[in-house]
């Protein structure tokens, strides 16, 4: 899953940021509004952490832009003021939920998730998949009930297909939201991690569409 | 003090002095006018009583044995004939040593009463006027002269005319009737017209006064209309200082906000930091830090909310419009609590109402409560906004229930105490409640927490409300 952090003071950004990666998150960076519309504009992101007070060009208005140009990707904005106006326009603006400054990590990670599951039409914060289970909150993987061991770059393949249950999703596609931009993509790592990923959990789980990609196959 | 405040209205004042004035200076005119027509009409009188002595004068003559003739064919006059007539001569003798003879020769008219003796001297062809009773004590006025004749050296002839004043002092009386009635007539159409003076030009002032109350009940925010020249200057005024009251609570909410966010991030900062991978091994630090940051932040919330509610101090002309902030508010809360998938219904029958105050203010108030209901109902907030029937001033409820766990009986004293928060398990600050109840009491409302029908709470706001604004 791949974020887009936007926040323009670097200290946090950086907390953010190793937060955000700790949870197996790919992050990209952004400091001011330009950069970020920019960004968010170009690139495939599963979730947008924004910064409302921001130079060159405020939050609501890159989040407005967004929204205009058919950016669907949800958004949870940050706002220091504390007040409902704010809250309400943001809203308006299509964030899809707030926090206010100061805030803890969790709580952070915790409306992120919901945020993404939520975009993929989940409701539960255990993803399923026949006897496999992803539990978000935990990262912890378990089949039929016993936990499985995986790296970080197979956990974010397969966080990303218990999304898209039964959907194709491409390489190219798996790429974008495992690296970040600024990473050296290799669409054949991503052969890599699924072939791992099949030795560790039933093989036929994964199906290999032919010039597509690759889909989670829900047992009958 | 009804009476007292009648007595310092502007209109009035006007009124009474203009209406004093006119009454004096009426009826200054009307004294003068009556003195100066019976003057006027005395010396015609007078003057006709005159020629009338005149010829008597003229017709006096003597016989051969010296007695006084008058032959009253030559007099013109009908009345020197007809009795008590109201036209009068009279021949006095009086001697040298000044003894009289009182009516020597007398006109047919005063039949057998003569005219009083004037005890006076006057001097040869002089004449005298004199008032005085006569026949039936009709007043009259009387013309005397003495004459003297070449063949009667001791005697001197005294002739005295006298005519009733009764004509006169009836066209006198008359005259006065019909000029004061005319003056009444011209009283009355000039407190008329000052009436209408006052009205027109007071009107501005009684049009000041419906716009401060507009603004007083919140219909607009500044004084509206055009007034003339010498009330504008004071419009002007009066609005930038509404201007200015608005603009100073603005600023003041805006440098809280930037004193939130200046303080916040630095605080996320420190938050996080704590909370990082790099201090977990100083854990007696990372808590110390964490503890700390919680109490800033509980502290910033606290006070910022506090600030916020003295800036808003009632300013006049507020009026925020209780649709469009729920609505807006509802957004929020169905985005936000997406996944509990609550349904939020707001039942508001009947007209839009307006709250009588900021918007801020009752977005915190209505955000607050509705946040805490949704926070914890199960599937069902309900939200209800009615006006309170027959509240003077105007007064609105807002009804926020939700199917929750609620509270109970024990717990509802402590709820809205600072940062008494019954539930940790729900992210909050525990201040939520307390502003709320902070706000509501700074615009003389109330809130009130029962238990909700369905098992949840039930909040109810009581604000001040305003009618709806003045057609433009």
């Amino acid at each position: 899953m791949r974020i887009l952090l936007v926040e323009d003071e670097p200290t946090l950004r950086a907390q953010l940021r190793a937060g955000l990666v700790e949870a197996g998150y790919a992050v990209d960076e952004a400091d001011n509004g330009r950069d970020a519309h920019f960004l968010g504009d170009t690139e495939a992101f599963d979730a947008v952490v924004l910064d409302l007070g921001l130079p060159v060009l405020d939050g609501l208005t890159v989040l407005k832009r967004w929204r205009d140009g058919g950016r669907t990707m949800p958004v949870l904005i940050l706002t220091a003021r504390d007040n409902w106006n704010e809250k309400v326009a943001g809203i308006d603006a299509g964030a899809d939920d707030y926090l206010t400054k100061p805030f803890h990590m969790e709580e952070l990670l915790a409306r992120v998730r919901a945020l993404i599951r939520r975009a993929s039409g989940l409701a539960s914060a255990v993803l399923q998949c026949g006897a496999l289970a992803l539990d978000t909150r935990s990262g912890r993987v378990t089949l039929a009930g016993q936990p499985v061991s995986l790296t970080s770059h197979e956990y974010k393949v397969l966080d990303y297909l218990m999304h898209r249950p039964g959907a194709v999703v491409s390489r190219t596609e798996l790429t974008e939201h495992i690296y970040a931009q600024d990473f050296e993509r290799d669409s054949n790592t991503i052969e890599v991690f699924v072939g791992r990923l099949r030795r560790k959990l039933p093989p036929e789980l994964i199906e290999t569409v032919r010039g597509l990609g690759y889909r989670l196959v829900p047992p009958p | 003090m009804n009476l007292w405040r009648r007595a310092t209205s502007l209109r009035l004042r006007l009124l009474a002095a203009t209406l004093v004035a006119l009454a004096l200076a009426l009826l200054l005119a009307g004294v003068l006018l009556s003195g100066l027509f019976r003057d006027h009409v005395m010396r015609q009188f007078e003057a006709a009583l005159t020629q009338q002595l005149d010829q008597v004068t003229a017709r006096l003559e003597f016989d051969s044995a010296g007695q006084p003739l008058i032959d009253p064919q030559t007099l013109s006059d009908p009345r020197w004939q007809k009795p008590y007539s109201g036209l009068y001569w009279q021949l006095d003798r009086t001697t040298a040593d000044g003894l009289s003879r009182v009516g020597v020769l007398r006109s047919r008219s005063l039949w057998d009463t003569s005219l009083p003796l004037l005890a006076d001297e006057l001097a040869d062809g002089a004449v005298h006027v004199h008032q005085g009773k006569g026949p039936l004590d009709a007043p009259l006025l009387m013309l005397e002269r003495k004459v003297k004749i070449a063949e009667q050296p001791d005697a001197r002839w005294r002739i005295v005319a006298a005519a009733d004043m009764q004509e006169v002092t009836g066209a006198v009386g008359s005259f006065n009737g019909v000029m004061a009635a005319s003056l009444l007539v011209l009283l009355v159409l000039l407190v008329l017209a000052a009436l209408a003076q006052v009205a027109v030009g007071l009107s501005p002032l009684r049009a000041m006064q419906r716009a401060l109350a507009d603004v007083h009940e919140g219909r607009t925010q500044r004084l509206q209309g055009r007034f003339p020249t010498e009330v504008q200057p004071l419009i002007d005024d009066f609005n930038d200082v509404l201007d200015r009251n608005t603009e100073v609570v603005a600023r003041a909410r805006t440098q809280a906000g930037n004193l939130a966010h200046a303080l916040k991030t630095p605080l996320s900062v420190l938050d996080q930091a704590a909370a990082g991978t790099q201090v977990v091994h100083d854990s007696e630090l990372a808590r110390l830090v964490k503890e700390q940051v919680g109490l800033s932040r509980r502290h910033i919330d606290w006070h910022l909310a506090r600030a916020r509610v003295a800036a808003t101090q009632r300013l006049p002309g507020q009026r925020t419009a209780v649709g469009p902030v729920l609505a807006g508010l509802v957004r929020v809360m169905e985005r936000v609590h997406a996944e509990k998938g609550i349904a939020i219904t707001v039942q508001a029958n009947g007209a839009p109402l307006f709250f009588a105050g900021e918007e801020q203010d009752l977005q915190e108030m209505l955000g607050n409560l509705l946040d805490n209901a949704c926070k914890w109902a199960r599937s069902t907030v309900t939200i209800a906004v009615e006006p309170l029937a027959g509240a003077q001033p105007l007064q609105l409820q807002v009804h926020i229930e939700d199917d929750g766990p609620g509270i109970d009986a024990a717990h509802l004293a402590l709820v809205g105490a600072r940062g008494v928060r019954l539930d940790e398990s729900v992210p909050g600050t525990g201040l939520g409640l307390a502003i709320v109840q902070d706000l509501v009491g700074l615009y003389g409302g109330e809130l009130t927490l029962h238990p909700a029908a369905s098992g949840g709470l039930r909040a109810t706001l009581r604000l001040p409300a305003t009618g709806p604004q003045h057609p433009a």
